[in-house]
């Protein structure tokens, strides 16, 4: 498997970029195995001022609350910093559970499935979708924020940044630089445990192929006085 | 005897509620317009909230986590609708508890909470313990049947969430215009992206309309700007298990599927014979999507 941003992660970085073009600096954090590094860099030519990769063998299989402890720490060492933005879900999982319990270790709130990030004079304003409609909220730092993947699309490098950017190198730190113990790292600092994976899918039915859409219209009918089968 | 937590201070979801009373005694904090339906699935507790505001979901975290420490509280369980999918992970922090999302099965083995959830785009299912004293998970909204049962010692507690902690605004909400959320719809009719355009599924929510249905939408279409995200079923989208689910157009993916597989009936329309969602239908039509629409609307009108 190739290792890249997955899109809801690239929509976060181009909005934090956006802000940056106001005022700041974005420092660009990931966890994962050591290959990670080399993507890592190429973001420097966006214009992301620093990548760090958190990695380390002891770390595989970390589970939610495992990575959170060590984004954590890694914040805490590089940091400070008023906004964290992540993406809202992750390709392999998707628990979407990150942002919520980063927020929560730093003692910060945190606003999740965010479409719009902006600035104004009196700090920041978030457009945050939920099933029923779009709330705007007026939030101060600090503050973990997760972009939907929809809501930006990240740019191209230019030549010239490409350029400078070979010279520079994403910081890899790892668990003792974190000063994380092994016992709280990984599979043996997780909270959960897979004990199966099946790749079975459930639900194959037998399919009545139908002739027409009289018996179709029958069987709809049918289903709509709750007569249909159970 | 257990004693499960359910969570749900935005949306009631009434099968959760009925599921966790096959695990102990079931506690639930939910609004005061949805105390009725926690009674009526069995709560033995139902901690009601009247005028809830939130902002700040971190601090209603907050709240919740001491709450949860008066309850003493081991198993919590939480429909994953987009608030509580933000609140229960701060949660589980707070707690230094276990959290898996989004499952889409459970059981119960002695004291512990068999977990079951789709990963890796679906092509697994994923079966999980926590380790951690407290137990917590988010559930598919929609994924398990409501059974009535009132429990003849239910009682109703009220609870007051002063917000006085919160650190956001809420500045304006714009709400969307549309009926009862996918997810409860008990008739689904669903699109693909053999459906082809915006306008052709401007006849399905006719069709929609006509027999009182939800309209869906694979991701294909949504991606295509067909339908709006809100309609999309799947994995990345809402789940549904309506009593009948319409499936025009719609090739099936593994992901679409993963949504939409509880349907009790699932009727597929699609040109491709062999198309996958074939396998996963009670009834099918092989034909142009567009005729048996309309031919089905003449028949229904």
């Amino acid at each position: 498997m190739s290792l890249r941003l997955n899109i809801s992660d690239e929509a976060a970085l181009e909005a934090g970029l956006r802000l940056k073009a106001e005022d700041g600096i974005v420092t660009v954090l990931t966890m994962g195995p050591q290959k990670a590094e080399s993507f890592l860099s190429e973001l420097l030519a966006l214009g992301v001022d620093e990548a760090v990769l958190i990695s380390d063998e002891k770390m595989a299989g970390a589970d939610t609350y495992a990575t959170a402890k060590a984004l954590n720490a890694a914040v805490r060492k590089l940091g400070p910093y008023d906004m964290i933005l992540c993406g809202r879900r992750a390709l392999d999982g998707e628990t979407g559970q990150i942002p919520g319990r980063l927020a929560s270790s730093l003692g910060w709130a945190c606003v999740s499935n965010v479409e719009e990030v902006g600035i104004d004079n009196e700090g920041i304003v978030l457009h945050r979708r939920t099933e029923d409609g779009i709330e705007v909220l007026r939030c101060v730092p600090p503050l973990v924020v997760s972009v939907c993947e929809y809501s930006y699309k990240l740019r191209l490098p230019g030549i010239q940044a490409m350029r400078q950017a070979k010279k520079k190198q994403a910081k890899v730190l790892n668990a003792s630089d974190l000063n994380l113990a092994a016992e709280e790292c990984g599979l043996s600092g997780s909270l959960t445990r897979v004990t199966e994976m099946r790749a079975i899918f459930p639900g194959l039915r037998n399919c009545k192929k139908l002739s027409d859409c009289k018996e179709l219209a029958m069987v709809i009918q049918a289903e709509i006085r709750g007569t249909g089968n159970e | 005897m257990n004693e499960i937590l359910v969570l749900c201070p935005f949306y009631i979801d009434a099968g959760l509620v009925s599921q966790a009373t096959n695990f102990g005694s079931v506690r639930v904090l939910t609004e005061a317009r949805n105390v009725n339906i926690a009674v009526k699935c069995g709560a033995r507790w139902v901690h009601c909230m009247e005028g809830l505001s939130i902002s700040d979901e971190a601090a209603f975290a907050d709240f919740l986590a001491d709450k949860i420490g008066e309850w003493k509280s081991k198993i919590i369980l939480a429909p994953a609708e987009i608030k509580m999918r933000n609140i229960m992970p701060m949660l589980a922090w707070r707690l230094k508890a276990g959290l898996t999302a989004d499952c889409t099965s459970l059981s119960m083995k002695d004291k512990s909470l068999v977990q079951v959830r789709p990963a890796f785009g679906n092509s697994l299912m994923a079966t999980i313990c926590s380790l951690s004293e407290i137990q917590m998970v988010t559930v598919r909204p929609g994924i398990f049947r409501e059974r009535l049962q009132t429990n003849p010692n239910v009682e109703i507690i009220a609870e007051y969430y002063s917000g006085e902690r919160e650190r956001i605004k809420r500045l304006s909400f714009s709400k969307f215009i549309h009926g009862k959320p996918l997810s409860q719809a008990q008739i689904v009719v669903a699109g693909g992206l053999g459906v082809g355009s915006k306008e052709g599924f401007q006849k399905l929510s006719q069709l929609a309309k006509e027999i009182g249905a939800g309209l869906g939408a694979s991701r294909m279409a949504v991606d295509a700007g067909f339908a709006p995200y809100s309609c999309q079923v799947g994995m990345t989208g809402v789940a549904v298990c309506p009593d009948l689910y319409i499936a025009v157009g719609i090739s099936g993916a593994v992901q679409h599927l993963a949504g939409m597989s509880g349907s009790r009936t699932v009727i597929a329309i699609n040109s491709d014979p062999k198309a996958p969602i074939f396998d996963y239908a009670d009834y099918g039509i092989v034909g142009d999507w567009e005729t048996s629409i309309n031919n089905l609307l003449e028949e229904l009108l």
